[in-house]
């Protein structure tokens, strides 16, 4: 952050008149006026009039249509299981499964959750993701697009708690994941992502 | 497992090792000095150290220029000690933990007036907050009025709910506002509904794998 | 700001929630060039400023009735907007602002100062790109579309020392911007 004369801040939101101001801060007044001026100028842009107009007069759906729109349209489902459930599911996953050694699932401690970072980057040619909780370092937690959507997905054991995180893209491009909706600055001009891990047990 | 527990008996003594040794070739050379002695600082003043080393280590990564590191470093000390003040403030008997003011001091870097950090800490005498202080932070985020939030939580509390619960009540609110709801219905439709409040969706299976800190310390888990 | 011409915004929303679905279009075209201004700065595609203005007031028109104060019908349908902007941003998962598609405001084949104007606008957009979506949302209320803090108040529900604060890193963020780009 480079912070400015606080009077330029004043002038802009008319607390002191601009008058108040020697020249050389003027001109920085000015300079964000200009600025501003600039994105003010309406971009060319189609009406979306007709548009709205036009949902508006569609007619309702009929109930059968509804139905049937229901029927065959995927649904999210919330299973609400014990948490000693999930962890009985995680054992017998363990046991049925001839899982490679790297495709193994870990056990959970006591103070452990399970987190889970999805994050579409089309296109992208390595995704992951770097937190607190592997002390920022790159190359430790990959995400996997693994049919090609350009949707990224890592499932991660985590200790319980809240930990700050962003996405590493083609190991340089930094992005906080805004599905995330959990955000604080990191005191570097950006924003970490939050998560909230909470414990398989209890 | 025994080979994690093996791991973290040879992580313990380490944890004690310098700071330098984590931050080398990972932070700039020319602030490793300046932040180690803050940490320093921070060990003696009673407050958690390890936020410190993690900021430095994010500035590393993110390739920050070594002053802004420092600044950083020195911007969370500030707010750890105003966390623990405030801990103080709203009963807790000093020494505050390290725990509950890191803790504290995360929920104020989300946007939580101090004020209503203090209401829960207040309804919270001698339990961990995070929960419910992420939970209002949730609906504070989602541009809900602070102390309407807290109040709602707080009421979750006096019903029973802790933990990961608390979350649910902030997520139950969120998703009757999804439906069409008005933000003041929605408190009111889930506060009526209150212990029983719906459990949030759990994160999905897939390939599981585990987030290693490469560094010898290992984070302390906060129970939620 | 919005010329306003023929019945105020309290009698239009009286009559569309009385039955009359047509005059509803009164609202949109007396609001839609601000929303979409204002939604194109946040989002950096004109594109997706039609879709989140259209989808904004379409559920605009399904909730009018919840409009408290059909007096303050514009924050209310900029608050839509800018929570409509917000879900787009967490869709498109990446935060950035492309400008590919923002068009220039001017043909600049012929005119010097018209083409000097777009090159200007260019450097302001890329600048503006670099701001945290929440900033930018601040920037862009404050200065762009000449809001009060107590109207952002209202559109953001966020209160005043916050946004002022945005509003204020912003600057500072935007001018560090243009000067690494001038």
């Amino acid at each position: 952050m480079n912070p400015i004369d606080p009077r330029i801040h004043q002038v802009l939101d008319g607390e002191i008149p601009r008058e108040a101001l020697p020249q050389d801060l003027r001109r920085v007044v000015e300079r964000l006026e200009s600025a501003a001026a600039l994105l003010a100028a309406a971009p060319e842009g189609r009406s979306v009039a007709e548009r709205v107009l036009a949902r508006l007069r569609r007619p309702a759906r009929s109930p059968v249509r509804r139905l049937a729109q229901w029927l065959t349209a995927p649904h999210p489902v919330t299973l609400r299981i014990r948490p000693v459930w999930s962890l009985a599911l995680a054992a017998t996953l363990v046991l049925l499964m001839l899982l490679p050694e790297e495709r193994s699932v870990p056990v959970l401690g006591e103070h452990e959750g399970i987190a889970q970072f999805v994050a579409r980057f089309p296109g992208a040619h390595s995704v992951q993701v770097v937190g607190s909780f592997n002390d920022w370092r790159t190359g430790t937690i990959p995400l996997e697009d693994r049919d090609g959507d350009g949707v990224w997905r890592a499932v991660v054991v985590l200790p319980a708690g809240a930990h700050e995180y962003m996405f590493v893209v083609d190991d340089e491009r930094w992005v906080p994941d805004y599905s995330a909706n959990r955000f604080v600055e990191d005191d570097f001009g950006r924003e970490n992502s939050v998560l909230i891990v909470r414990p398989v047990k209890g | 497992m025994r080979v994690a527990l093996l791991l973290a008996c040879v992580a313990a003594p380490l944890a004690g090792q310098s700071v330098r040794i984590r931050l080398e070739n990972r932070v700039p050379a020319a602030a490793i000095p300046i932040i180690d002695s803050l940490v320093q600082v921070a060990g003696r003043e009673g407050l958690p150290t390890e936020p410190l080393v993690g900021k430095a280590l994010e500035g590393g990564a993110k390739h920050v220029v070594p002053a802004l590191i420092v600044r950083a470093v020195e911007t969370r000390l500030d707010q750890l000690r105003d966390a623990r003040a405030l801990l103080v403030r709203g009963g807790d008997a000093p020494p505050a933990t390290p725990a509950e003011i890191a803790t504290v001091s995360g929920a104020l870097r989300r946007g939580l007036p101090p004020p209503v950090v203090e209401r829960v800490v207040g309804a919270l005498p001698s339990e961990p907050r995070e929960s419910a202080l992420h939970a209002i932070a949730d609906l504070v985020a989602h541009r809900l009025d602070a102390d309407s939030s807290a109040t709602l939580v707080i009421a979750a509390i006096h019903a029973g709910l802790r933990g990961g619960r608390l979350l649910d009540v902030s997520h139950a609110v969120l998703e009757e506002q999804q439906r069409g709801r008005t933000w003041a219905e929605s408190f009111v439709r889930v506060r009526d509904e209150l212990p029983d409040v719906p459990a949030a969706p759990k994160p999905g299976e897939g390939t599981v794998q585990r987030a290693r800190r490469p560094s010898s310390v290992s984070k302390a888990p906060t129970p939620l | 700001m919005d010329v306003r011409e023929g019945p105020s915004d309290a009698e239009v929303v009286a009559r569309v929630l009385g039955g009359d679905r047509e005059a509803f279009g009164l609202i949109v075209r007396r609001y839609e060039s601000g929303l979409l201004r204002f939604a194109t700065r946040v989002l950096g595609s004109r594109d997706a400023a039609a879709d989140a203005v259209a989808e904004s007031l379409v559920r605009a028109y399904r909730h009018l009735a919840s409009c408290r104060d059909p007096t303050r019908l514009r924050t209310w349908l900029y608050r839509i907007v800018a929570n409509r902007c917000k879900s787009h941003l967490a869709r498109r998962a990446t935060g950035d602002v492309s400008l590919d598609d923002v068009p220039p405001i001017a043909d600049p084949a012929d005119n010097e100062a018209a083409l000097e104007r777009v090159e200007q606008l260019a450097v302001v957009e890329q600048a503006l790109a670099t701001l945290s979506p929440e900033k930018r949302e601040a920037f862009v209320l404050k200065h762009v579309e000449g809001m009060s803090y107590q109207e952002m108040a209202a559109v953001t529900g966020e209160r005043i020392p916050t946004l002022k604060m945005r509003v204020h890193r912003a600057r500072e963020a935007l001018l560090k911007a243009l000067e690494e780009r001038s």
